[in-house]
């Protein structure tokens, strides 16, 4: 398996010491709760997460003049984190391209058929919820899925962000968060039938 | 980027539910949008009943998924290692 590039190649930017400090501490380090998030839901161990995060933060700093003041640097530390996870982390990893062109396909060809296979959930069963049961089916999901969930949901990222972070293209972050989220109701109404709740339309 | 699926809302063309249904709940829908949207729901069953689980799973994974628990110690022990590390911080 080849090593993902951790940064993209761009324009180089020559700060002094001062202003890298002072990017460092404003620009990345306020992000740090929601990098801890993310790679704790990634890895699902608090050791791993913290390695990995303080990991990203280091080659943060390391490749700093790749990043561009003002931009988005949440963004940019999201890309670093999951390039490093992939590549150190996940040593089984399926062939990308392949997957991805599958996910396209079936997506835009499949409509009337989503619609059908849409679990049946109800929100009196998920008001009932209370406890630990989305964020558990939330890690059950393959990671890929997972993922998309995280960036877009839990941190608000836009298609766009999303697609760079990721290195897909747009077409495939929709289709891959549109499977993500039926694979998530699928997931909690089992849990809605061990709690009791009938599967039947109302 | 090969994008297959440009914005449908700027076309006039018309868009499935599920395409609406989808730009809304994933945060990338204009406030015009999602007030034709909230109209449409009016007289599409389906899409409100989606609607209503989607957002009510989207609305869950925001309280509990975004590392509101975390400890404090978690992360004041990642920066110190990271401002350990580099040393002009
Ligand atoms: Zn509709």
């Amino acid at each position: 398996m080849e090593e993902l590039p951790i940064i993209p190649d761009g324009p180089r930017q020559n700060y002094s010491d001062a202003e890298k400090g002072e990017i460092f501490n404003q620009e990345f380090l306020p992000h740090i709760r929601s990098m801890y998030n993310f790679a704790h839901r990634l890895t699902l161990d608090e050791d791993d997460a913290k390695d990995l995060v303080q990991d990203t933060y280091l080659k943060a700093y390391r490749f700093i003049e790749s990043f561009q003041k003002g931009t988005n640097a949440k963004a940019w530390l999201f890309r670093i984190l999951k390039n490093s996870f992939i590549n150190d982390y996940r040593k089984k990893i399926k062939e990308p391209s392949k997957v991805d062109y599958q996910e396209v396909e079936s997506y835009y060809n499949s409509d009337e058929v989503d619609r059908q296979i849409t679990p049946d959930l109800r929100v009196d069963a998920l008001k009932d919820m209370i406890g630990d049961e989305i964020s558990n089916a939330l890690n059950a999901l393959d990671v890929d899925f997972r993922t998309v969930i995280i960036l877009c949901d839990l941190e608000g990222f836009k298609y766009e962000e999303m697609a760079k972070i990721l290195d897909i293209p747009i077409g495939t972050v929709r289709s891959r968060l549109h499977r993500a989220r039926n694979l998530l109701k699928e997931k909690l109404s089992e849990y809605a039938k061990e709690m009791g709740y009938k599967n039947t339309a109302s | 980027m090969n994008d297959p699926a440009p914005n449908p809302f700027t076309n006039s063309g018309k868009l499935s539910c599920l395409e609406m249904l989808q730009l809304v709940l994933d945060g990338q829908a204009t406030s015009e949008q999602i007030a034709y949207f909230k109209k449409h729901m009016e007289v599409c069953m389906p899409c409100y009943k989606s609607y209503s689980v989607d957002m009510m799973i989207k609305d869950m994974l925001q309280r509990k998924c975004c590392g509101s628990g975390i400890a404090p110690e978690t992360l004041d022990s990642i920066r110190q290692k990271i401002s350990a590390s580099i040393k002009p911080l």
